[in-house]
């Protein structure tokens, strides 16, 4: 495989109005191409009293674009054997494309019409409002949604965009319409901030090319930056909801964490896996449910986005056996950063996530994550391919040092959401 | 169009003599290797009392065995990049790891070792029971869930279709180790399994290695077929849940016939025009995809009229009759009069006049364009091959692929006709009774 078709390797280009291109090759024997623009267009930047905005607008720039309404868009797209798809987070919104390889150009085109021409029709906006109340509800009555909620908004303080998740409630939801959306789309997909990302099996000069001239209409404005509230306030140390009548707690512990682009977050991200990232290998997971039979479901994440992130651990467990799992979490979350994690474990962890690499170029879309993730936070080109090498250099104290800053249990929230009873 | 075939890799396929049937699929650029082992034992195989005794097999597979004590099975695999994984339906159950190719050893010795030598110790079981209480709590906490559970225990009072693959909350209480091990000593063995290998590898000596390792295990493992017949619904049957939640749910569902029925494609195709999807052939992730299809029928009536959030069909050939549902979501303050007349109008349309001539045609292209992107990596590969080789063989693939592009509007309509019929449907309604967003 040449350097320049290692899909464990991306090459960066220049686009239109300050547009960041990111190519990648594709994974071998692959038929298939997968496009994502990315915008700084997450729910951070809803305007105040229309919560919403973001979610409602990423929603919609599938929901017909250009020359095409929603049903013409969906039939082209059912057709050419290719999907559409929008995601919002509260830092950016994200709309890919993925399809047959040998349609990239006329795919490619339809994406650059979602980006710069969504239709943002009235009835589309209806639509998408109705479902999204719906989701504010379920978000307050399904466990694992609530829990969730919870547990961002005891650990955020009030105004930081990660306390909130994006779905407003009902008042500024409805006081969200066409032209405050298309005002929200057109001040934040812009050049400037955004990043185009390809996986195919497309020479770098072809997709910049392609580029420039389909997002030749970008503005070229750079959109309003965002100030963050300091994260200072103690998190309280429980939350408690009672929903009677479900079948199953869900827990959550957490707290605050690093960056990405953090430079201990290598370090962090082995000590979360041995933690609760790694699956079977991982700690909760023995303890909790192959040695404890006491849940289905047992790991912890670490979130680490632009401006900071947070880490949680989280378990499922009956009305019966809840109180029994919460201390092994707590004890699992604080074991991690006050004793070093022996040799040989950590040797296995790392080892197993250097491997799995590898599997991540199974298919197209699997392979277009890791460049996303290249893409986004502005790694170097060769990241992935150097990833294994820096993991390899960690010595467990260094583990260590990075999980009392990105893994600290001092702090840290639990959060209980289910049939808990009142307190 | 009647010579066309899906473009899947070129597959090598040989049986033991112990009843072991291979497909090895080589595919020369590939980093990965996958090894599917599929068994034709599922929550078919289950009669009241030990419901979820397949699913419970499932987990204890991991469990240790004499070449992997406890844990082993898991750091093998994962210590060298792999993934691994299981699960259980009602026809059959998969068990599946894919590695980095240089380590294709480990997952075959791995599955040599637990498909008939599985220990299943009284502790181990016992501990899992509530692990499995839990998957089933978790599952119980959504809606939609019970719901379905409900719809198929009401359809099926004859077949094992009627139980929930998870098993019943008594089940799980009461099932002993001791039944647990001769559930599993009576339907796991070669004669009920196939074993699939997709990936970068060499074939001959992959060949030999599997011929090593398997062909030294006993010829186990009792017939699997069922012969409880349902019959025929003699009249509507309807359940009123109510439960925590906010949302109303709404499933109808009606006898659909079994895989090898003629009129199979035809109720694929009513299934795509209705809901959108085509769980077999369809671009994108493995099985299904959750995405929506605004040119649907089912999405048109409901959700752009603003009577439901979410809207969809589903049916997936299964070895016996099965049941062809709706799902719905209401949208706030939608009753369930209202919503059972659209589904009504809807089916009825599709009963009197079948699918537009553009319906069709769009299916048609979907399918096509589904099947020429089917086979992406080797882990893929591995379930498509196991997959259909559990419904019938990887060649059934292309017989039902071409039956598929050739279904006429009349054949669409002619089966709507007959499936739509209110004397055979299940009605589930889900109240929520609201009122309890948490203190």
């Amino acid at each position: 495989m040449s350097e320049r078709n290692d899909p464990l390797r991306v090459e960066y280009a220049d686009g239109p109005s300050g547009l960041r291109v990111v190519r990648q090759g594709p994974p071998a024997g692959s038929a298939s191409f997968s496009a994502t623009f990315l915008a700084p267009a997450g729910w951070a930047h809803d305007p105040a009293g229309a919560e919403g905005t973001a979610r409602l607008s990423s929603q919609l720039v599938t929901s017909g674009a250009g020359h095409r309404n929603r049903l013409e868009l969906a039939r082209f797209l059912d057709r050419a054997g290719a999907t559409l798809t929008a995601h919002v987070d509260p830092e950016s919104a994200e709309v890919t494309l993925w399809g047959p390889a040998t349609e990239w150009e006329p795919l490619l085109r339809v994406l650059a019409d979602a980006v710069l021409r969504p239709r943002f029709e009235e009835a589309d906006l209806l639509r998408v409002r109705r479902q999204l109340l719906e989701r504010q509800m379920r978000e307050l009555t399904q466990p694992a949604s609530r829990a969730e909620r919870e547990m961002m908004r005891a650990i955020f303080p009030t105004g930081h965009p990660y306390r909130e998740t994006g779905v407003g409630d009902p008042r500024s939801v409805r006081r969200v319409r066409t032209d405050r959306v298309r005002r929200f789309h057109s001040d934040h997909f812009t050049g400037p901030g955004s990043v185009l990302v390809f996986t195919g099996p497309v020479p770098t000069s072809a997709v910049a090319r392609a580029a420039r001239q389909l997002f030749a209409d970008l503005p070229s404005e750079a959109p309003p930056l965002l100030e963050l509230p300091r994260v200072s306030r103690p998190a309280p140390p429980e939350v408690r909801v009672d929903l009677p009548g479900r079948a199953q707690v869900e827990i959550r512990l957490a707290g605050t964490s690093l960056a990405r682009t953090d430079p201990q977050f290598a370090g962090a991200y082995l000590a979360n896996e041995v933690l609760g990232g790694a699956a079977m290998l991982s700690r909760l997971f023995r303890r909790v449910r192959s040695t404890g039979g006491l849940v289905y479901h047992a790991s912890s994440q670490i979130e680490a986005m632009r401006w900071g992130g947070y880490w949680s651990a989280q378990a499922g467990a009956g009305p019966d056996r809840w109180s029994k799992v919460v201390p092994m979490l707590r004890e699992e979350v604080e074991r991690i950063s006050a004793a070093t994690i022996p040799g040989r474990e950590l040797d296995v962890v790392r080892e197993s996530r250097i491997g799995e690499l590898q599997l991540s170029l199974e298919s197209t879309s699997d392979a277009h994550e890791l460049a996303v993730e290249v893409g986004y936070f502005g790694l170097p080109a060769d990241h992935w391919k150097t990833w294994p090498a820096r993991l390899r250099a960690l010595s467990p104290r260094e583990v260590r040092t990075a999980a009392e800053g990105a893994l600290d249990a001092r702090g840290s929230v639990t959060v209980l959401a289910g049939p808990v009873g009142k307190s | 169009m009647v010579g066309k075939a899906v473009p899947r890799p070129r597959v090598h396929s040989f049986q033991l003599p112990n009843g072991l049937r291979v497909l090895l699929a080589p595919l020369e650029s590939s980093p990965t290797a996958s090894v599917w082992v599929w068994y034709r034992v599922g929550s078919k195989n289950e009669h009241p009392g030990i419901t979820g005794a397949s699913h419970w097999v499932e987990h204890m597979l991991f469990e240790g065995s004499p070449r992997y004590p406890k844990g082993a099975i898991d750091l093998a695999v994962l210590r060298v990049g792999g993934e691994l994984n299981a699960f259980t339906d009602t026809d059959f159950t998969a068990y599946f790891t894919t590695v980095p190719r240089e380590h294709l050893a480990v997952p075959l010795d791995i599955e040599s070792d637990r498909m008939t030598r599985a220990l299943i110790t009284d502790p181990e079981v016992e501990r899992e029971r509530t692990v499995i209480h839990s998957e089933r709590e978790g599952a119980e906490n959504w809606p939609e869930f019970r719901v379905e559970e409900e719809a198929y225990s009401l359809a099926f009072r004859v077949h094992p279709y009627r139980w929930e693959v998870l098993g019943r909350r008594v089940d799980i209480e009461r099932l002993t180790p001791r039944e647990l091990r001769a559930y599993y000593g009576k339907f796991y063995g070669p004669r009920n399994a196939t074993l699939v290998v997709a990936g970068g590898f060499d074939l001959r000596t992959v060949a030999a290695e599997v011929r090593r390792k398997f062909s030294r295990l006993p010829a186990s493992g009792d017939d699997v077929s069922v012969h409880d017949v349902e019959p025929p619904p003699q009249g509507e049957r309807r359940a009123e849940l109510r439960g925590p939640g906010t949302t109303p749910y709404l499933q109808v569902g009606w006898r659909a016939p079994a895989l090898d029925d003629p009129t199979t494609p035809a109720t694929m195709i009513l299934d795509t025009v209705l809901g959108g999807e085509n769980r077999l052939f369809h671009a994108g992730a493995a099985w299904g995809r959750a995405a929506e299809h605004p040119s649907a029928r089912l999405y048109r009536a409901l959700i752009d009229t603003g009577l439901a959030v979410r809207a969809t069909s589903e049916w997936r050939p299964r070895v016996y009759p099965d049941l062809f549902s709706v799902h719905v979501q209401a949208a706030r303050g939608v009753t369930f009069e209202r919503l059972e007349k659209a589904v009504e109008r809807v089916t009825d349309q599709l009963a009197r006049s079948g699918p537009t001539a553009r319906e069709l045609d769009d299916a048609r292209v979907r399918i096509e364009r589904g099947a020429a992107m089917a086979y992406e990596g080797a882990s893929r590969t591995g379930f498509r091959l196991g997959y259909f080789a559990m419904l019938r063989s990887a060649e059934f693939e292309d017989d039902l692929f071409r039956r598929l592009l050739r279904v006429t509007r009349t054949q669409v309509r002619d089966r709507a006709r007959e499936m739509f019929r209110p004397e055979a449907r299940v009605v589930v309604r889900y109240t929520p009774t609201g009122g309890d967003a948490g203190e």
